[in-house]
């Protein structure tokens, strides 16, 4: 019960903020808006589950929302020459693969901090997607792109299917296979991982590939909601990654952290937005409430192990 | 973690690091020359003296940032929130001189305080609850920013400043040197004298490279690293007001981004992310580096893209060359390498 | 040592490549040709895009060298520097749309201290800070056209809700002020029921109006004043299913929204036409710069747009322009 107090604590919360909405708009439960919530987190889940894989091996990626829209313009550009969609999504998640794999020979292969690389490289390729775009929209696509092609209710349940069996493989791997294992070691203690006949390096590298990836099916999945493609789609999306990991549980200073508590994070951010909709709050407020919620996460959480050591 | 014979053997080898240090500096010191011979005949009007004022004018406000962001990331810790703080700061300072009727200075020096109790928070939080920096300051980052937002509900704009106080952002002294440009040098001055004179300063080096050996020798490292983070709100609230003189006008979106842009010169600059490396002028170069890279491509009539992508191209090309670097001083080699984000935490 | 200076070299060719090409980018536009620099609000937005189509246009016709620079981040202070760093290399005339007319003001009227005309365009600035403003429509112009028009979609009673940008835009804030005048003096029984803002994105505008319609169920109306929001509110009331009972109006691009407008979701979206805006404004602003306007004449001659009128200072372009079902196809943009 300790052990899962983070994982836990966070689940009550959206518990409570619930059942808050279903006793005052309880319109929030309607279908078509929790599906609407659900099939907008997926994506998100898929890039929070990558970023608390690489902060739990002890390093950090601020450039997903960047790589994010890249992917999604790529996807984009494939399905709109043509390309049947899965080659197009396959081609998401290799080109997310390769950006993954450039973060990760900085940050592996030279032994950069990996704040600094993923700062640049966030940079690098928001602002060549700005110079090349412009904004533009890629338009005109296919009808086997939105939803692949099916209808709308079958497409978000195949879309969260997708999700749940990737999410599902992620929790079971990182549990039972060596790989997942390897992850938790590494970022726990690099030089006893290392005595121990892991190589370091390799797991941080395959960390921010695997983290591409995912980086790149989740801008699939997003893109797909969509007859066409926002080239700003994915701004701001490190941000929220980092924050449903760390409410979730993940420690930020590596080798502790639960898929679990992610999804939870992932939910509980993905519905305060539209709660303050319901509750018919000021928007202004949103920003404020949302610092709050993570400083109070953290907070709770640096109170309780302090309280623990005592 | 770091055990005393590691701490002795870095000591062996300080002379060795300024040595190498002094060389990235040099590195710097080529990429800006470089910079500015291209720029000079890319550019129109590049070298002139009313250019180089005007460079140094635009590199106040986030030169203020950085530099104090310096100290912070040399005890290994990071201030997400000053570009949020400054926002917050533009609105208090424009409320209390709107709103509540004061005196523009003294509204000024309420400003300063304000910036510094808000950077207390960040210090409470990562001091006495022993919370990692980057977490505490990303939270404090959406917390300002949203404050700002809440107070003036996004559209409010407070304007009109009198004369005797947008001479600080808009005037020139003698018709020629930029008003802002004294307050920079002092602090400037300030905060290199603390970092690299006194003992107090040269303590965040130590805590930067380790926390419980600076705690063995004696350093009450929780109050100094609250210093860092309450100092550096105070700057925020400085850096407002420069920013509000400068542009006129307090906003809840001023100093959107500047963090990052802080760290970047910061980093650029030679400070190691990890704490316990680096220099209140290798800072000062980085953002030279900077600035004149971004104006230098204005005036040579190219996109600001190019200039974001050149600059993460550079960060990366730069700290790249120091490793490669550290790896042919063979005695420094593992050292640092594998040093990890946990040690953004003073405290462990 | 040796290392070190090794790497320098290396990062010097890498920084001399990159400067050579700027070179001659940079030294094309000697001589005498005018050189105008032109300002969007932010760059990597479609709207702007248009108007740069418009201005390059312009500008070949005229033969005159054109700058084109504008804020990539949300920065408020970034058009400030760089209207000073067009003073610092010399420029003829700068051409700004003025995304925060206090901050800005103070540079234009140093530009004009030191000799360079200044034009705005789409938004102005203060009065006098600059020679001439070119005036797609006044932000009483586009919040009472949005009202408008909304009224108009659902039947001038009933709730709405607006999507704005962000809850800092100086423009939309503007006009929103208006919308809320045309609401209150001429449409008295439609109701704003809420405000969200959508961060300039489509996905966070789809996701704002699903909330915004499963919330308000008496919703009949969302009024979307940033450009990404209409296809984005479009697409979130047609995955509802709510296509019969909430309609969509807003300031958008024909393109992005053809789709939504042949499906009866939007039926209407407002804009002026934006390549037009930037023609204008470069040839108003070459026509400064040759001393062939001044201040106080009244009409101009722009090009293929032929006689444009000019009110006090302003050069009018016309009146919005609302695409409809019937006409949306005969524009590209």
């Amino acid at each position: 019960m300790k052990k899962y107090f983070r994982e836990i604590s966070v689940a009550v919360a959206l518990g409570l903020l619930l059942l808050v909405l279903a006793i005052f708009a309880p319109d929030f439960f309607k279908p078509t808006q929790l599906l609407t919530i659900l099939t907008a987190a997926a994506p998100v889940l898929l890039a929070a589950c990558g970023v608390a894989l690489v902060i739990m091996c002890r390093q950090i990626d601020i450039s997903i929302g960047s790589q994010f829209a890249l992917c999604s313009i790529f996807a984009g550009m494939a399905a709109g020459h043509g390309l049947p969609m899965p080659l197009v999504m396959l081609l998401a998640i290799f080109s997310g693969a390769l950006f993954g794999a450039i973060n990760g020979a900085f940050v592996a292969g030279l032994g950069l901090p990996s704040i600094v690389v993923t700062l640049a490289t966030m940079v690098t390729w928001r602002e060549a997607l700005r110079w090349w775009r412009e904004g533009e929209f890629v338009r005109d696509l296919p009808g086997s792109f939105q939803w692949f092609g099916f209808s709308q209710s079958t497409g978000q349940i195949v879309l969260l299917a997708v999700a749940g069996v990737v999410f599902l493989i992620l929790v079971f791997a990182l549990k039972h296979v060596s790989g997942g294992r390897f992850v938790y070691a590494v970022g726990s203690d690099a030089e006893a991982a290392r005595l121990a006949g892991i190589n370091p390096r390799l797991v941080t590298f395959c960390v921010f590939v695997l983290m591409g990836a995912l980086t790149g099916l989740a801008a699939l999945l997003n893109a797909i909601r969509f007859p066409d493609v926002d080239p700003k789609t994915g701004t701001g999306l490190e941000l929220q990654a980092i924050a449903a990991a760390v409410v979730g549980g993940v420690a930020i200073s590596g080798g502790r952290g639960k898929l679990w508590g992610v999804l939870a994070g992932v939910l509980l951010l993905a519905c305060i937005a539209p709660a303050l909709v319901f509750l018919r709050a000021e928007p202004q407020w949103e920003r404020a409430i949302q610092g709050s919620i993570i400083l109070l996460a953290v907070a709770a959480d640096g109170w309780r192990s302090r309280k623990g050591k005592i | 973690m770091t055990n005393p014979i590691a701490n002795s053997a870095t000591f062996k080898t300080t002379p060795k690091w300024k040595k190498a240090f002094f060389s990235f500096e040099a590195l710097l010191v080529v990429v800006l020359v470089v910079e500015i011979i291209i720029f000079n005949s890319t550019g129109t009007n590049f070298t002139t003296r009313d250019n180089l004022f005007e460079i140094l004018r635009f590199s106040v406000v986030l030169g203020l940032l950085a530099l104090v962001m310096t100290p912070v990331i040399l005890t290994g810790g990071i201030d997400l929130s000053v570009g949020s703080l400054l926002g917050l700061s533009a609105i208090v300072f424009g409320k209390l001189w709107r709103d509540a009727g004061m005196d523009p200075w003294l509204a000024a020096i309420c400003t300063l305080v304000f910036g510094a109790v808000a950077g207390g928070l960040n210090a409470v939080l990562i001091t006495r609850l022993r919370l990692p920096p980057l977490i505490v300051t990303l939270g404090s980052f959406s917390l300002f920013r949203g404050l700002a937002e809440a107070l003036t509900r996004g559209v409010d704009n407070v304007t009109g400043f009198p004369e005797s106080f947008l001479f600080l952002g808009q005037g020139y002294l003698f018709g020629v040197i930029p008003a802002q440009l004294p307050i920079f040098i002092l602090v400037a001055v300030g905060v290199w004298l603390l970092v690299h004179q006194t003992t107090f300063g040269r303590s965040f080096r130590a805590i930067g490279f380790s926390p419980e050996g600076a705690r063995y020798a004696g350093i009450p490292v929780e109050r100094r690293v609250a210093f860092v983070y309450i100092l550096s709100g105070f700057m925020a609230a400085l850096a407002a007001l420069v920013y509000v003189a400068h542009y006129g006008q307090a906003k809840a979106d001023a100093g959107s981004g500047y963090e990052l842009l802080a760290i970047t010169a910061v980093v650029l600059g030679g400070t190691s992310i990890f704490g316990g490396i680096g220099s209140v002028h290798g800072t000062l170069l980085g953002l030279a580096v900077l600035a004149v890279l971004r104006r230098g491509l204005t005036l040579s009539d190219q996109p600001a893209e190019l200039g974001s992508i050149l600059t993460g191209g550079l960060l990366l090309a730069v700290l790249a060359g120091e490793v490669l670097l550290k790896k042919f001083s063979s005695r420094r080699a593992r050292v640092k390498t594998n040093a990890q984000v946990s040690q953004i935490t003073p405290t462990t | 040592m040796t290392k070190l200076l090794v790497s320098l070299l290396s990062l010097t060719l890498l920084l001399t490549g990159c400067g050579q090409k700027t070179a001659d980018g940079g030294n094309e536009g000697g001589g005498k040709q005018i050189t105008v620099a032109l300002m969007p609000k932010s760059k990597g937005n479609a709207y702007f895009i248009a108007c740069r189509k418009g201005a390059e246009e312009a500008a070949k016709e005229l033969n005159v060298k054109l700058l084109w620079e504008g804020p990539t981040e949300s920065d408020p202070a970034k058009q400030n520097e760089i209207v000073e760093t067009w003073i610092t290399r010399g420029v003829d005339v700068i051409a700004v749309a003025v995304e925060n007319r206090e901050g800005i003001s103070s540079a234009l009227r140093k530009a004009r201290a030191k000799g360079i005309k200044v034009v705005t365009w789409d938004s102005d600035a203060a009065t006098d800070a600059r020679d001439l403003f070119v005036n797609q429509a006044t932000p009483e112009g586009i919040g009472t056209a949005l009202m408008e028009e909304a009224a108009k979609a659902m039947g001038g009673q009933g709730e709405y809700a607006i999507i704005t940008a962000s809850l800092t835009a100086a423009n939309m804030n503007e006009w929103q002020k208006h919308i809320k005048i045309a609401n209150d003096t001429r449409f008295p029984d439609a109701k704003q029921v809420a405000l969200r803002p959508c961060d300039d994105m489509k996905d966070k505008a789809f996701s704002e109006a699903t909330a915004l319609v499963n919330a308000h169920p008496n919703l009949k109306l969302i009024l979307a004043i940033c450009s990404p929001a209409v296809p984005g509110a479009a697409e979130a009331v047609k995955q509802a299913g709510k296509q019969n009972s909430v309609k969509v109006v807003g300031l958008g691009l024909p393109n992005e929204n053809k789709r939504y407008v042949k499906e009866g979701i939007t039926p209407s979206v407002i804009l002026w036409n934006t390549m037009d805006l930037g023609y204008l404004a470069v040839q108003t602003a070459t026509a400064l710069a040759r001393g062939e306007v001044k201040a106080g004449d009244t009409k101009i001659q722009a090009g293929r747009l032929g006689e444009m009128e000019i009110q006090g200072d302003n050069v009018l372009l016309g009146k919005p322009f609302v695409f409809t079902a019937d006409n949306i196809d005969q524009f590209d943009f």
